[in-house]
């Protein structure tokens, strides 16, 4: 790897576990090897969404050209939100792509994604299954978002129906991740959740 | 700053010495101490060789990496403390620019005044210097009395130039678009 990116990271390092933020235990950084070149990001839900009292696992990779190109980040912790798709944990934030400058860090990407949690583009999705429930049904997305903070990110459960949704369609066979997100996307319609997952 | 920074990876212990250092100093890309510093017209400290990368990443988009206000090759100072050795323009030293590129903007000046003194002549030499022989031979009838003499030749002649009046305009229009 190209000797400043490496340069970069270690620098980056030490100001992420120097600030403040790792105190209030908003965020975190982590190598991942010696190579410098792989890191594991962990981002606590902010205060007042649905994402409240949970861990957001990310992966981190750091590309050779590093600073003069953006980090590619990717929730490994599945989360319900219009950005980020439920699937596979892309992102997507326009300084991950052509908006990202050389003076970015790792630090503020961590804080702008938590600020992108905090504030969802409907308009701009990563998951048009999640943003369309944002814009008719917001609500029902906050619920859902909740209720995926507690599954996948250890945040705490409330809502007893929707756990109860998942298990009766577990009891049928169908695996919890896709019972999860077939009630998600049918705005947590049993029936026609089951309909899908069975036709 | 490869040499200073290949004892570097201890994480904690060298921590504290290096904070001292001159944090208000520190290019805002390589958050090194700046080398061969220039500073944008926004106010924003950079290594130039870190610089001028971020400019050659994004040839179409040259902003300032902190704050994005414009910004350009020409739009930095290069900063000269007491300290430095020597001192040149940081910007006419980064290795990735190559010499070639550099004597092509003399030739560039030298040119205009050149043409500029010769005035009329500029122009045909500069367009006109591949189809110059047929253009007088064709549009030039006191040239024609060789091929007056010649009588016998007046086609053949004529379609050779134009043949070569054609191989000319070809090879301009192909010049015109390459």
């Amino acid at each position: 790897m190209a000797n400043i990116a490496a340069q970069r990271i270690k620098r980056e390092f030490k100001e992420v576990i120097k600030s403040e933020e790792v105190a209030k235990c908003a965020i975190r950084l982590e190598l991942i090897g010696d190579s410098f070149t792989e890191l594991r990001g962990e981002i606590g839900g902010p205060p007042d969404t649905p994402y409240e009292g949970g861990l957001f696992v990310l992966e981190i990779k750091i590309p050779e050209t590093y600073p003069f190109n953006p980090p590619k980040v990717r929730f490994v912790t599945k989360i319900w939100h219009p950005n980020i798709s439920s699937v596979t944990g892309a992102i997507c934030l326009d300084i991950l792509k052509d908006q990202w400058a050389a003076a970015m860090t790792l630090r503020t990407v961590l804080l702008s994604l938590q600020a992108l949690m905090a504030s969802p583009e409907p308009d701009d999705p990563q998951d048009a299954v999640v943003a369309k429930q944002f814009k008719e049904n917001e609500e029902m997305f906050r619920l859902t978002a909740r209720y995926w903070t507690s599954e996948y990110a250890g945040g705490p459960n409330e809502n007893q129906d929707f756990q109860r949704k998942v298990q009766r369609l577990i009891d049928m066979g169908i695996e919890s991740d896709r019972a999860c997100v077939a009630l998600s996307a049918y705005n947590w319609d049993l029936e026609r959740a089951t309909e899908q997952l069975f036709s | 700053m490869e040499t200073t920074n290949a004892p570097g990876p201890s994480k904690s212990g060298k921590d504290g010495e290096e904070k001292e250092e001159n944090p208000l100093f520190e290019c805002n890309i390589c958050l090194d101490t700046a080398k061969d510093a220039v500073v944008s017209m926004c106010g924003h400290l950079f290594c130039w060789p870190c610089l001028h990368q971020w400019l050659e990443t994004r040839p179409t988009r040259q902003l300032c990496p902190v704050c994005k206000a414009a910004i350009g090759k020409d739009k930095v100072i290069p900063l000269y403390g007491r300290g430095s050795n020597q001192q040149e323009d940081p910007r006419n030293k980064v290795p990735p620019r190559p010499a070639g590129q550099r004597s092509e903007p003399e030739t560039n000046s030298g040119f205009p005044g050149f043409g500029f003194g010769d005035g009329g002549f500029h122009m045909s030499f500069g367009i006109g210097a591949f189809p110059f022989g047929f253009i007088t031979s064709t549009f030039n009838p006191h040239d024609q009395r060789p091929s007056q003499a010649a009588r016998g030749l007046p086609n053949e002649d004529e379609f050779i130039s134009k043949m070569f009046l054609y191989v000319a305009i070809t090879f301009i229009i192909w010049l015109l678009l390459a």
